[in-house]
């Protein structure tokens, strides 16, 4: 026999190999089998409950925050489920198990999750929120938003809107005043409905990668809309204050205590110098000033090309349109020499 | 049921496509780079509202990042705030950022000066003072290599003086500002990384550098020190590696593979590569060698810093460094003292204190002392330093290494200064040549032949040997004063001298002239022809000079003009380019003769009028050679090899206690594991047969095997079948195949050449 045959008989032999089973004998083992038995001399318990009570609520929803950082989605959306669960079966009366001051930082930071379920779970549990909380949490929550409307995935960009139109009918006030809270949105949006205009030396416009279809595109204009009416229409929270005028004081509301946290955030005491974009604009006047100068046309420009395309596009071109009209009907610019 | 989802669809978040997209095509790509920068700003401006938080999110920030350092050099109006941005974030935030947002911000300013949005000193600006302040090691690990590349890079081409000269008043004014932090470590590393590429090889370094050594913390004073000590020998040995390993290609190799593996457009572009970048190493390695002045050379007023760091470090009791960074600056003083000839006369009085043989590490203070000794060096500060190593160290009581390394010691100091030494104590010393011990024996035998030829006079008659003894009486051998400098000389100059006078004599016969008497015109052909024979070829038998001029005499005989020389050679060949001096011949003095027969002053005056009035020629230079290594008697001698021995020791090398330890080392016997050792040293480790390694070194050059090999080497079952065929045949077939070969034969061979 050669060599080489012999190795070639040694290997046939070595595949497939019937093990023989004989009775009375222990079953040989598979050649893939693993031990899983070991060996310890002691066994730690990570965590022990100790305590023969049942955790109280408080312990409950602290523990379920900090699993909102856990790295299964599903595990982030039972937590938030629970927590959601939990701030609606509660009365209204008594306060939160946890403050709203500690669940909003955590929990904001899911609206850019990358899971659906997620995201959605996480919108139930604001909206059950008490809108007073949510109000003094308006500009961190619109960082995320913005964030979220124009992130690379269109899910999450679609979520944003979302959250935007909750957020402009919860605290709409707050929202378009709160700093770089009208101009950075007003740009953001420009830029997501691609009317900026500036590159306008090219023969066509190519369909950009990742654009969304005119669905996304009438959501957004949706948004715009009623983001808009916000900011360039009279507050109606003003107009209640006035009706009611208790006679020889006219302007208590002046006076008594701000209902809001950090009342004098405009005058930017301790962060960083803002500049044209950052700044706050609380007035409805010069709101309009900015979106005049920087806005409007690019807007006006954009709707005509868009009410052209008709359909559901065209109704939402519509509304915006009158939107615009409307909250820039009273605007005169005093022409200042500067 | 799930929706089906198309392939744009799936990728989408996916920063790496959209940049690709993005390389490809700017404009088109516009609004998405613009989505991109806003979320980006939007993701900074939570970023900035609570630094420390990792983001969680599809697409972190610092990807983002990534992502716009990659494609911000294509919208440069839309982003011009960026690399700010980045920057700002780093140096406000850069101890609390996560690790990997905090290195990704680092590579990316550096990504951005590659591309040229940033320059290298804002580059440089911005990551300098994070080095020298951040707590994270792994951050300062980083930002060191890439400060340390980006000067690399900046100085690849051609030298960036600008950045460098910014980069070096930094560094020294980072040392000068605060001289107590331990900070200026920093610039004792980047400036002796830079020293030892041969980026920064100028008094500016080395400016940085004396800064550092005068520092009051002990980590940069010490760098400092290391760096005059050390940096230079780091340098040439860094020169030398990369001149080393430049042989790794083997250009024959890849054009033999070239030409037998398949041809690809890629193989073909790595085989040019190579030969290109093996050109660029030849050039390399043709070109000038780079003229690099060594630190201690490049210092401004060495005086005044060895005064200072001697006074600062070493004299003053009220600092508390650490023995071995003291020896370190001690060192260095007296390295300084023995290259430049300073005089530190507090130095010697230090020593005196610690010569004694239970100091810690004193082989090292008496290589110091030794160091620091030089012909300047006034005797009478030395004396007492000698006498102390005498007494200290060489007695009979004392162990026999502690006497042969004070005799070394002595011997070292004296040959720099020899008029340290009286005579008593020489002969005192001397005697011990008698000892038992060899290193003794040996050291004091070396101070004896030293004095033979320093200072014959202070050794006893006997001890003298031949050449001192004859040469004191014949008065040649004069003992040299304090401060006194040798004439210096061409050694074998009046060799080459006599030689030319006997050649002109000889042609001077030869042509019927008195070869005693003034004859300025054959001179003048000799003149003539010497010239022409400028180099060494065109010399044959008759290759002989005019003698030498006197130039004082017949100073208006010189023409220096190119014109004239032209003139006269016209019709012979054409001018060469080394007529600087004037060749008009003028008749040697009559008493040359006589001159070169008398006493010894007159003939070294006459020899220094060759060289003043003469320029030597290739030829010349080529016969003092020949004539030098006719003349060879004297230096087979063992004092003359010893002059060269210590010519050959380069000034720059310092004296280390292994030189001073080495006498001791000589008597001592080995250890049985030294010696087994040393019995094995030659011998392979691992046995392996001729064969084996012809075979091994074959495969190492690429050959293939032979035809003997392959026959050997084949499958079994190949051969099977010849073999059958060679067993199986009948008796017919053997005689029909004997038959055919016999007709083969006949017919000569199997196609037959017999008929044609």
């Amino acid at each position: 026999m050669t060599s080489s045959s012999k190795k070639k008989q040694e290997k046939k032999k070595k595949d497939f190999q019937k093990p023989k089973l004989k009775v009375g004998k222990a079953k040989p083992k598979a050649a893939s089998s693993t031990s899983t038995s070991f060996k310890a001399k002691s066994i730690a318990l990570k965590q022990q409950a100790l305590s023969t009570s049942a955790p109280t609520l408080e312990a409950q929803c602290a523990h379920h925050l900090g699993l909102l950082n856990h790295k299964a989605d599903t595990q982030r959306k039972e937590s938030l489920a629970f927590l959601t669960s939990v701030i609606t079966s509660h009365p209204p009366t008594a306060p939160l198990p946890q403050p709203s001051s500690v669940i909003i930082p955590v929990a904001q930071r899911l609206i850019l999750d990358g899971s659906n379920s997620v995201r959605q779970q996480l919108l139930k549990l604001l909206q059950s929120l008490p809108p007073g909380d949510i109000a003094s949490h308006a500009d961190q929550l619109l960082l995320h938003t913005r964030a979220a409307m124009t992130h690379l995935a269109s899910e999450i960009r679609v979520f944003g809107l979302e959250v935007l139109e909750w957020l402009v009918g919860i605290a709409g006030v707050e929202v378009v005043s709160c700093a770089g809270g009208w101009v950075k949105m007003l740009k953001c949006f420009l830029s997501l409905l691609s009317w900026q205009s500036e590159a306008s030396g090219k023969w066509s416009t190519a369909k950009s990668y990742g654009k969304s279809d005119s669905k996304i595109q009438v959501k957004q204009m949706n948004a715009l809309t009623s983001f808009l009416r916000t900011g360039l229409y009279h507050a109606q929270a003003m107009a209640v204050v006035a009706s009611e005028s208790n006679f020889p004081l006219w302007q208590t509301d002046h006076h008594v205590l701000s209902e809001r946290s950090n009342v004098y955030a405009h005058l930017n005491l301790f962060g960083a110098t803002r500049d044209e974009e950052a700044e706050m604009y609380e007035d409805r006047e010069d709101r309009q000033r900015v979106f005049h100068d920087r806005a409007e046309a690019a807007i006006v420009a954009g709707l005509e090309h868009a009410t052209k395309g008709g359909g559901e596009l065209g109704r939402a071109s519509a509304q915006l349109r009158k939107v615009v009209k409307e909250g820039m009907a009273d605007f005169y610019r005093e022409e200042v020499a500067p | 049921m799930k929706r089906k989802v198309g392939a744009m669809e799936k990728v989408e978040a996916d920063v790496a496509a959209l940049r690709w997209k993005l390389k490809r095509d700017p404009q088109s790509y516009r609004d998405d780079f613009s989505n991109q920068y806003q979320q980006y700003e939007t993701l900074r401006d939570l970023f900035l509202q609570d630094p420390g938080q990792t983001d969680s999110g599809v697409v972190a920030l610092k990807d983002l990042i990534d992502f716009l350092s990659h494609t911000v050099d294509l919208y440069p109006e839309m982003t011009s705030t960026f690399h700010t941005e980045l920057a700002d974030m780093l140096l406000q935030h850069h101890d609390v950022l996560e690790y990997d947002l905090r290195d990704k911000i680092v590579g990316s300013l550096c990504l951005l000066k590659t591309k040229g949005v940033i320059d290298s000193i804002t580059l440089l600006n911005t990551l300098f003072p994070i080095l020298i302040s951040t707590p994270s090691k792994s951050l300062r690990q980083l930002l060191f290599t890439k400060t340390l590349s980006v000067l690399r890079a900046e100085n690849a081409k051609a030298t960036n003086h600008k950045l460098n000269r910014t980069m070096q008043a930094v560094l020294f004014n980072l040392i000068e500002s605060d001289s107590v932090s331990p900070q200026g470590i920093w610039a004792v590393k980047i400036t002796r990384e830079m020293w030892k590429r041969q980026i920064w090889s100028d008094a500016r370094a080395v400016e940085v550098m004396r800064m550092a050594a005068l520092s009051e913390n002990e980590k940069v004073l010490t760098g400092g020190v290391r760096f005059f000590l050390g940096g230079d020998k780091e340098r040439e040995e860094a020169a030398e590696e990369s001149s080393d390993d430049d042989n790794d290609v083997d250009m024959a190799r890849l054009r033999h593979q070239a030409g037998i593996n398949k041809k690809t457009k890629k193989k073909a572009r790595d085989l040019k590569n190579a030969h290109v970048s093996l050109k660029k190493k030849e050039k390399k390695k043709n070109a000038p060698h780079p003229l690099n002045f060594s630190a201690l050379h490049l210092l401004h007023d060495p005086q005044g810093f060895a005064e200072t760091i001697f006074s600062k470090h070493v004299q003053n009791s009220k600092n508390k460094l650490a023995h071995e960074s003291k020896l370190l600056v001690l060192q260095l003083v007296s390295r300084l003292v023995g290259l430049h000839k300073l005089t530190v006369l507090s130095l010697y009085s230090y020593f005196l204190k610690h010569l004694t043989p239970r100091q810690a590490s004193v082989t090292s203070y008496l290589a110091c002392l030794a160091q620091a000794t030089h012909d300047y060096v006034p005797p009478d500060v030395l004396e007492p330093l000698v006498q102390k190593i005498a007494n200290e160290f060489v007695s009979e009581a004392s162990a026999s290494e502690v006497a042969a390394a004070g005799l070394n010691a002595i011997r070292e100091i004296c040959a720099r200064q020899p008029l340290a030494m009286t005579d008593t104590l020489l002969q005192d010393l001397v005697m011990y040549r008698k000892s038992k011990d060899k290193g003794t024996m040996m050291a004091a035998k070396g101070l004896l032949s030293l004095y033979r030829e320093v200072g014959a006079d202070l050794l006893k008659k006997r001890d003298r040997g031949k050449d001192a003894a004859m040469g004191i009486r014949a008065g040649t051998i004069k003992d040299r004063r304090y401060g006194e400098e040798a004439v210096g000389e061409i050694e074998g100059i009046e060799l080459l001298e006599k030689w030319k006078e006997e050649e002109r004599r000889k042609k001077l016969e030869a042509a019927g002239l008195d070869p005693d008497a003034d004859n300025g015109d054959a001179g003048l052909d000799n003149d003539e022809e010497d010239w022409k024979k400028w180099d060494v070829e065109s010399d044959g038998d008759s290759d002989d000079s005019g003698g030498w001029i006197n130039v004082e005499s017949d100073g208006e005989d010189i023409q220096i003009s190119d014109s004239e020389d032209e003139k006269d050679k016209k019709d012979k060949r054409p001018a060469k380019k080394a007529k600087l001096s004037s060749a008009t011949p003028t008749p040697a003095p009559a008493d040359n003769k006589e001159t070169s027969k008398s006493v010894e002053p007159e003939a070294a005056k006459t020899l220094s009028k060759l060289l003043t009035t003469t320029i030597l020629t290739p030829a010349d230079l080529k016969q003092l050679q020949a004539l030098r290594a006719t003349t060879a008697i004297k230096s087979s001698l063992p004092s003359h090899k010893r002059a060269q021995l210590l010519a050959a020791r380069h000034v720059d090398e310092a004296i280390t206690a292994e030189t001073i330890e080495l006498a001791a080392s000589i008597g001592k016997k080995n250890t049985k594991e030294e010696k087994v050792a040393m019995a094995k040293a030659d011998r392979e480790t691992n046995h392996q047969s001729t064969t084996a390694m012809r075979k091994e070194k074959k495969e190492s050059e690429g050959k293939s095997t032979t035809n003997k090999e392959k026959a050997r080497k084949k499958n079994f079952l190949m051969t099977l079948g010849k073999a059958k065929i060679k067993n199986k045949r009948s008796l017919g077939d053997v005689k029909r195949t004997l038959l055919g070969h016999i007709e083969r034969k006949k017919r000569g061979g199997k196609r037959g050449n017999k008929g044609n």
